[in-house]
């Protein structure tokens, strides 16, 4: 803080002297009103800008950058006083503020450079504007070489001038192509970027290459005598403090993004479910592409909120994963924009913020994950109930069945074929067979009690009028379903309305019975109303928990509603899609 | 009279045609499913055709679905329908196709060799014939609540059982122990009561009847 002020108050010294050496220079081609302003404006626009930018980001070199920059551009108005020392080393820092202004747009955002082409680029700037303006210097006659007004050059060693200007052009021409390298270098980062790291680096980038872009210009004007005439200098010079501003504006949006994790921490504090978990930390991310994994260390992958197994993205240019972790363990992975990664330090923070908010979710989805699994395994359960049923019923129809009719047949021929001894055999066999016809008669129920015949062979909307019309009570029926059901559908909907309908004749007292089906949106309704007495539960030692459980099972529902005295009221939905 | 058995159980099949041979028919065929039953009444054109319910491929009700292709195509041929299991439906569903030549009983039914081939034989001479659990059934459902079936005597409701089977007077007359025109005045009797329209023809009789019973 205090630092921060004492470098104020040095911007605000060189500013005004600046200012003063403007104003008393006569070397100025524009109006030396507009050029003083457009010094203060340029110089204190950076060291303002950087001066914020530390402070709201300390670990980040931009500020500090930003700041150089802005003094840098003060030292320059050293060429416009009158001593001869005070202008030599004005014109030997001339160009120093361009080096720094190189570093800030090609390290944005970051603060650090990318790799060995923006050192170079760097680094040849470097050289070009120390150690080849010296050299200049110690030959440049300043009358001839600079300005024929201003005053001499004290660095001048022995005067040669085509030494200097062969120097100067040299300069002017690496200058040129170092500037239209740099644009290039930002318009190929552009077309690269994804879209948020465009969204980061527009104004700079922009703002930037037009800079290079116009100093390359100008110079090369400079290097062929101005073909094209002098034009106003502060209109690039304008444009030139623009960059700060528009770090500025980058650096702040980050701040509002940091803004939004104390907002993250005052939306969990509300309570957030798993879906608006996600919301809140898309949107303190500021991706709305974000989504999350939790952790299951039971079976060691991560799975979605509904619980559904997911793969982290592998590190590539699409997405990438962050994982929080909590006491060393895995507990949640953020899948992210990469431009996010960026800026890991709000990645963290929002992770932290949201660390037990997402422990909380990962307890949640670990559980929906052991819910679908033990759905799936009662499915599987049922499933194989229903096909050990239909394997006994066939068993049975086809095999037992046939056998006892084909002995009842025997039977029957060697009865009619006796003739000897009549009498004595007769009543034997006639015994023997009508015990086949009760034993037959007995196989039958057992298998309608496993599988109704009619249900086999011609569905639910059969079975379930069939049931009601060999219901004891008359039963008004309403059946829209139309061809037929999965076996375990049809088998568990028949069962409920035939226990339905069975308890009702037995318990209900009821005089009216509605039997209603239909099938809407892959679900399967199944409903049995009377206006018996109620009081009927659906717990305890009943048929009905056995059914529920059957139609659970097949990720369906079955409720009971019997209010004493206004009848009994059951319904299941079954999905059938 | 010639008959063909479609059944896919071996034993069955070839124990009907053994006795159905016995009994006097001559067996003229065996089919295993529906479309080999198909292709075998169009090449031999039997008075009766001999149909179990469930056969290959789904096992649900393709011999009744080949009945009534048969019926439809050469209404000549008898048929009788055998089932593990009778449903009431499938009655009225052959019974509203056409009420000749047409029966409908228990596979139980074949250890009375008399009965069995008094049936087939009544089918190929053009009756109908309905299994008596297929009867019972259509009373039981219509027994419930406010029916007119409350107004008919004991004998009265014997007399329509039988008649619904399929049975002519004289046959019902024989069961009863009774005249063939006490038979006749039940009938009538019965018909009043149940406000059907009169008819001597023993076919429409059965329909009528049938009709009336399911009738919900």
């Amino acid at each position: 803080m205090r630092r921060d002020v004492v470098i104020a108050l040095f911007a605000v010294v060189a500013g005004v002297g600046a200012v003063l050496l403007v104003l008393a220079s006569d070397r100025e081609r524009s109006p030396v009103g507009v050029s003083a302003a457009v010094a203060l404006v340029v110089g204190w626009a950076y060291i303002g800008s950087g001066l914020i930018a530390r402070r709201q980001r300390p670990q980040n070199r931009l500020g500090v950058v930003m700041v150089f920059i802005g003094f840098a551009w003060f030292a320059t108005f050293l060429a416009d006083a009158g001593s001869s020392l005070v202008f030599t080393v004005g014109k030997a820092l001339e160009s120093i503020y361009l080096l720094g202004f190189v570093y800030l747009v090609l390290s944005f955002p970051t603060g650090r450079l990318r790799g060995t082409f923006e050192r170079a680029l760097i680094t040849s700037g470097v050289v070009l504007v120390t150690v080849v303006e010296l050299a200049w210097l110690l030959f440049a006659d300043s009358r001839s070489q600079i300005c024929s007004r201003c005053p001499e050059n004290a660095f001048e060693v022995t005067r040669n001038d085509s030494v200097a200007t062969g120097l100067l052009q040299g300069q002017r021409t690496v200058g040129v192509v170092l500037s239209i390298l740099t644009v290039a270098l930002l318009v190929h980062r552009w077309r690269r970027a994804s879209a948020p790291e465009r969204r980061v680096g527009a104004p700079v980038l922009w703002a930037g290459s037009a800079m290079f872009a116009a100093l390359a210009f100008s110079v090369a004007n400079d290097i062929f005598d101005h073909p094209l005439g002098e034009g106003p200098a502060w209109t690039r010079e304008l444009m030139f403090a623009s960059i700060p501003i528009a770090v500025l504006a980058v650096l702040l949006q980050r701040r509002l993004a940091r803004g939004a994790v104390a907002g993250l921490v005052v939306e969990l504090g509300e309570g957030a479910t798993s879906i608006s978990l996600r919301e809140a930390l898309a949107r303190a991310l500021r991706d709305p592409s974000l989504e999350l994994a939790y952790w299951v260390p039971a079976s060691g992958r991560y799975v979605d909120a509904d619980g559904a197994p997911l793969e982290l993205p592998q590190a590539g240019r699409d997405r990438a994963a962050t994982v929080v972790e909590r006491d060393g363990e895995p507990v949640a992975a953020l899948i992210h924009d990469p431009a996010l990664a960026e800026n890991d330090e709000l990645v963290q923070s929002v992770c932290a913020a949201a660390g037990l908010t997402l422990e909380n979710a990962r307890l949640q989805a670990e559980l929906r994950a052991r819910l679908a699994e033990l759905q799936a395994s009662r499915a599987r359960l049922v499933s194989a109930t229903e096909s050990e049923r239909r394997r006994i019923e066939r068993d049975l129809h086809d095999g037992t069945q046939q056998r006892l009719v084909s002995i009842a047949m025997a039977l029957g021929l060697a009865e009619s074929k006796l003739a000897a001894d009549r009498p004595a055999v007769e009543p034997v066999l006639r015994e023997a067979r009508d015990a086949l016809t009760v034993a037959l008669a007995e196989l039958r129920e057992l298998t309608q009690g496993i599988r109704p015949a009619i249900l086999v062979e011609r569905g639910l909307a059969a079975a379930l009028d069939d049931l009601a019309r060999r219901a004891v009570l008359p039963v008004q029926l309403d059946v829209a379903v139309s061809g037929r059901l999965p076996e375990q559908v049809e088998s568990a909907a028949y069962f409920v309305a035939s226990e339905a309908l069975a308890n009702a004749a037995k318990h209900s007292h009821a005089s009216d019975v509605r039997l209603s089906a239909s099938q809407e949106k892959g679900v399967l309704s199944l409903e049995v109303s009377d206006d018996g007495i109620g009081g009927a539960t659906a717990g305890g030692g009943s048929g009905l928990r056995g059914l529920a459980d059957r139609v659970e099972a097949l990720g369906g529902r079955l409720t009971v509603s019997s209010p004493p005295g206004r009848g009994t009221r059951l319904r299941a939905e079954i999905p059938c899609a | 009279m010639r008959v063909v058995v479609a059944d896919d159980a071996v034993i069955l099949r070839e124990g009907l045609a053994r006795l159905l041979g016995e009994a006097g028919f001559e067996v003229v065929g065996l089919a295993g499913d529906a479309d080999e039953l198909c292709t075998l009444v169009e090449h031999t054109h039997p008075d009766v055709a001999i149909v179990d319910i469930r056969m290959p491929p789904t096992h649900t009700d393709e011999g009744l679905q080949a009945a009534k292709r048969i019926r439809e195509r050469w209404p000549q041929v008898g048929i009788l329908v055998l089932s593990q299991y009778v449903q009431a439906r499938y009655a009225v569903e052959l019974l509203t196709q056409g009420t000749e030549r047409v029966g409908y009983l228990l596979k139980d039914r074949v250890s009375d060799l008399g009965e069995l081939s008094l049936s087939v034989r009544r089918i190929g001479e053009g009756a109908s014939v309905l299994d008596p659990m297929v009867v019972a059934q259509l009373v039981g459902q219509r027994r419930k609540g406010d029916t007119p079936l409350e107004d008919l005597t004991e004998r009265e409701l014997e007399v329509l059982a039988l008649m619904a089977e399929g049975r002519s007077n004289k046959a019902i007359a024989e069961r009863l122990f009774i005249t063939e025109h006490t038979v006749e005045k039940h009938v009538k009797s019965i018909f009043a009561t149940l406000r059907l329209p009169q008819s001597g023809d023993d076919h429409r009789r059965v329909l009528a009847v049938v009709t009336f019973l399911n009738a919900a």
